[in-house]
């Protein structure tokens, strides 16, 4: 009765890893639905009423050919065709083609975004599971801090950063992602970059890594009371392999279910620090288009960016049936 | 369970620490917005100048008194948030208790829904909405809500389902209480720490989406609200103004994010932590 119980809790945690796969793939599709209705349903003449506020002086020429662009014409499986070979329309405001500007300022939102995220999981679970591991004074310090720092926004520790390394001390730039015109090598553009992107790293680092070591440290403190760390102890392993081959590989689990959902919500502070720092990336493009009414462009980039947090979840979920043995051996 | 969440709470250190200064704030912005003189609209100021007796922060580009318009927009971003937690907390009761009390397909179709709403990036769907439709303020708080939902339908549904296997609530229905009955009598107040967990989570986070969509210029540009104020004077932080200008909505903004992420924290840890939300 009792091993009954326990495979059907295995069954419905398989399913549950499938079903979330197969509902970012449902989530993907409504998007890539609602980026084609979306412009056909508005109602009145939405190129002359949006282009009128724009900074783009477009000519009848293009008024026209943007009408067209737009016209209930174009049916489904063509907009899809067009999605996957790239062909997301013409920026009228940067006169460039809207997947060529897209794909220029996605791999420094990548190296931003990746490296913060990465960092601020590994440093803060290994923290997490330190601190829960050792309790004691530095223990509640480290949990109030993080907990100060988790209550400090984005946009109020970008600008912090922004006016004291930036413009009080000068060690660092205000704005940009490379020194422009420089004509450096290979390796000076390289430190170059790194330089750059230290103000808005550490920004998102610390607004990443309390939610990552709360986290961790909540889910090893409840794992450290489980039996089969006893268990493990009683057996003679070094105290080492008992905390992360035993302990902090289970309390990595909540870790990275949450991360998807926490990414998500994450994102809207990654716009805003981008911006304030005016770091080359998807963010700033996003705020320059808002800035300029350029809509294609808008809306390209939302449905790009919406796509990749997707994916992101979608091999998130992947890495977890190899994280949990339960999941795999079933598989 | 309803009687003593006070006293568990009290003994909680960051919830102390969160109630404090929310009721400080409320008391310093109600107290800032009888003693803002000027209309926030009003432009007829010298552009620019410094703090003074009658200007408490100075005046900005438009020649706008700088204390008003943060007393203004303060008050319009904490209304944002509370009108789209409140709602969303409606949402996420109505549809976590639907798919719990009738479960079945119902529950099944509500369920996968918010998980598919869950999956999207909030932001994403408001920059569309707000980029393409132009609406009103309240319009997108609302909009927020009908993307925000889900965790905490959730939440209440897994704790919904539990309550109704409990002993009373077993017997209030051998006893041939109604649907309603038990739903009003028993579910509804019962659940009641969630919706506290709930509407917290939901404020804090439509507080910081009303301040950076604002931020990123997607509201009426007329509108008062702290991000925008944050975003005009930050294209002005390379002269003095700054300290005056742009520094008090970013301080402001810091301490309701934190009041409220506090509180946030101290009833994820009463209340069971694994009901956590965001």
């Amino acid at each position: 009765m009792k091993m009954e119980g326990k495979e059907l809790r295995i069954k419905t945690f398989l399913s549950h890893n499938t079903r979330r796969i197969m509902t970012y793939l449902i989530a993907a599709f409504l998007l890539i639905l609602l980026g084609y209705y979306l412009p056909r349903v508005l109602p009145g003449d939405y190129v002359t009423a949006m282009y009128s506020q724009s900074q783009a002086i477009i000519t009848e020429e293009e008024e026209a050919w943007l009408k067209a662009e737009y016209a209930d014409k174009e049916s489904f499986c063509e907009y899809i065709i067009a999605l996957v070979t790239l062909d997301w329309g013409y920026s009228l405001v940067f006169s460039e083609p809207v997947s060529d500007l897209i794909f220029s300022a996605l791999p420094w939102t990548l190296f931003l975004l990746g490296s913060a995220h990465l960092l601020a999981m590994i440093i803060g679970f290994i923290a997490g599971v330190e601190a829960a591991w050792r309790r004691g004074p530095l223990e509640k310090l480290s949990v109030g801090l993080m907990t100060f720092l988790e209550g400090a926004p984005e946009i109020a520790t970008g600008i912090l950063l922004l006016f004291i390394f930036a413009l009080v001390l000068g060690w660092f730039p205000a704005a940009g992602g490379e020194t422009a015109y420089a004509g450096y090598g290979m390796f000076r553009w390289g430190l170059d970059v790194l330089y750059h992107t230290i103000l808005p790293f550490i920004t998102l680092f610390f607004a990443y890594l309390p939610g990552n070591f709360l986290l961790a440290r909540g889910s090893m403190i409840v794992i450290l009371k489980s039996p089969f760390l006893k268990t493990a102890y009683a057996k003679g392993l070094p105290s080492l392999r008992v905390r992360y081959g035993h302990g902090a590989r289970n309390a990595l689990l909540p870790v990275v279910t949450r991360f998807g959902l926490r990414f998500s919500f994450m994102l809207t502070g990654a716009l805003v620090v981008e911006t304030i720092f005016s770091y080359p990336g998807l963010g700033t493009l996003l705020f320059k288009s808002i800035a300029l009414r350029d809509l294609p462009l808008i809306q390209a980039i939302v449905l790009f960016s919406s796509l990749l947090v997707l994916t992101v979840n979608i091999a998130l979920e992947i890495c977890y049936r190899f994280l949990d043995p339960r999941v795999r051996n079933e598989t | 369970m309803k009687h003593n969440i006070f006293n568990v709470l009290i003994i909680n250190r960051w919830f102390v620490f969160g109630i404090i200064l929310a009721v400080l704030l409320v008391i310093v912005f109600t107290a800032g917005a009888w003693f803002s003189r000027y209309d926030p609209y009003n432009a007829s100021f010298s552009p620019l100048s410094p703090p003074s007796a009658r200007h408490w922060l100075g005046v900005n580009d438009g020649g706008m008194d700088i204390f008003s318009e943060l007393m203004y927009a303060v008050r319009n971003t904490v209304l944002f948030g509370v009108l789209s937690a409140a709602a969303a907390l409606a949402l996420g009761i109505f549809a976590g208790l639907t798919a719990a009390w009738k479960g079945g397909l119902t529950g099944n179709i509500l369920m996968r829904l918010s998980e598919v709403i869950m999956s999207v990036p909030p932001v994403m769907i408001m920059i569309i909405v707000a980029s393409f439709m132009r609406p009103s303020a309240v319009t997108l708080a609302f909009t927020l809500s009908l993307v925000s939902w889900p965790t905490t339908a959730k939440a209440i549904r897994s704790q919904a389902l539990a309550l109704r296997e409990r002993m009373h609530v077993r017997a209030a229905r051998d006893m041939g209480g109604t649907s309603s009955y038990i739903i009003v009598r028993h579910l509804l107040p019962e659940l009641f720490p969630l919706y506290l967990i709930g509407f917290i989570a939901k404020l804090r986070m439509a507080v910081f989406m009303e301040a950076s969509l604002a931020f990123l210029g997607l509201f009426d540009p007329a509108r008062k609200s702290i991000g925008s104020m944050i975003r005009y004077a930050l294209q002005y932080y390379y002269l003095d103004v700054w300290l005056n200008w742009l520094i008090p909505p970013v301080v402001c903004f810091s301490l309701i994010i934190m009041s409220i992420t506090f509180l946030a924290i101290s009833l994820e840890e009463v209340f069971d932590p694994r009901l956590k939300e965001i």
